[in-house]
């Protein structure tokens, strides 16, 4: 089954992998990160004018992460605005996904948390830093291969 | 009858003597205008707030609310203290004048409350960093909670006799200090530039506070100033 969203990607020849639709019927793309900023720039261009919300997980302990945004097209007089949810899947290792903060201006400290959290690097970004641990703070908190530290104060209260 | 007249003025009394001792006395005017820090870091200091208005009224105990800690001798510590926020809030009991006093309000400064079992950032109990006098539980504490915790403060603070208490803080001196981190200082990956007419850029703290932190080591009891 194919979305509305893919059939139009299609037709243009754009690279994409439907993942199918989630609960609410949203369609869900898989794309590339390589090819992610383009697409990002075609979609805006497209009329989805609206990031609703960006993301992050972690798929598998040392495996894959994932950076998801949810798109919405908003326009006069419509009271169900076409949605669309975007995944950018990374390894661990290579960790690099166009930052879409220039497309979209609102993915700006959502990306920092993203990065903040799981250690996904956009590049482009215009300041890329942690926004909720400390500066200094080593490691991603919410990977899943992630071990806290045993500081004193983490320590159970006596 | 609902009098204005202060009744005592009413009354003959000539050649009245309260006998006293300047000890009881420096405590009962320092329990009877204990000003509180305006500090709260989470739900806890809602209900904290709450007392600020009429209807729990606390400044009939004498607790006004003060926004510096210069010139507060209590602080609550209302709300989770995180990683990130242990330095603030070690810096902000530094900064208040001797005799000062501490409450933990809420589970989260007891123990680390919800967040003490997965939490990588959360502060397992306020007291690893300042030395607390009272602990309300409660997650959040009722504000009538919080006056009875005020009141078991003020008896703390009306049986106290002053060398006593420079002498224990001295021995507890190591009860409350912060371990070195020893947290590498990082440089972002990429540090560029917001446009600088429309944000506002902050000036960085993360090395203030490591120097902070190892100062802690070295303090010093200093004289009271109060």
């Amino acid at each position: 089954m194919q979305g509305r969203l893919s059939a139009w990607l299609v037709k243009h020849g754009l690279i994409h992998r439907s993942l199918g639709f989630d609960y609410q019927g949203i369609e869900t793309l898989q794309i590339k990160p390589e090819a992610w900023h383009s697409i990002a720039v075609i979609l805006y261009v497209y009329g989805y004018n609206y990031l609703r919300s960006q993301c992050a997980y972690d798929v598998a302990p040392g495996g894959l992460l994932a950076s998801v945004y949810h798109l919405t097209r908003i326009e006069c007089g419509i009271d169900q605005p076409e949605e669309v949810c975007i995944k950018v899947f990374v390894q661990g290792k290579i960790l690099g996904i166009p930052s879409i903060f220039w497309v979209w201006k609102s993915a700006d400290f959502q990306e920092r948390e993203s990065y903040d959290m799981l250690g996904i690097s956009y590049y482009n970004h215009p300041r890329l830093k942690r926004i909720l641990m400390p500066e200094s703070w080593i490691g991603w908190p919410l990977r899943k291969d992630y071990i806290a530290p045993n500081f004193y104060e983490i320590q159970d209260a006596h | 009858m609902n009098s204005i007249e202060f009744p005592l003025r009413d009354r003959t009394t000539q050649n009245s003597v309260i006998s006293t001792t300047l000890n009881e006395l420096s405590n009962w005017s320092r329990l009877s205008s204990l000003w509180p820090l305006l500090y709260g870091t989470s739900c806890c200091f809602i209900e904290f707030a709450s007392l600020i208005g009429s209807r729990f009224d606390f400044d009939r105990y004498g607790l006004v609310p003060r926004s510096s800690p210069r010139q507060a001798d209590l602080i609550l510590t209302a709300g989770t203290v995180t990683m990130k926020m242990a330095p603030s809030l070690v810096r902000l009991y530094e900064q208040m004048p001797e005799p000062k006093y501490v409450i933990a309000i809420g589970a989260c400064t007891i123990t680390g409350g919800m967040f003490s079992t997965d939490s990588y950032s959360t502060v397992r109990g306020v007291d690893k960093l300042i030395p607390v006098d009272v602990y309300l539980p409660g997650c959040p504490p009722k504000p009538e909670a919080v006056i009875d915790a005020i009141t078991k403060l003020r008896k703390k603070i009306s049986r106290e006799i002053y060398e006593k208490q420079i002498r224990s803080q001295r021995e507890n001196k190591n009860r409350f200090f912060t371990t070195n981190h020893k947290f590498h200082v990082g440089r972002s990956t990429q540090t560029g530039n917001y446009d600088q007419g429309f944000f506002f850029q902050p000036p960085s703290t993360s090395e203030i506070s490591l120097t902070h932190f190892s100062n802690i080591k070295k303090r010093v009891q200093y004289p009271p100033t109060k």
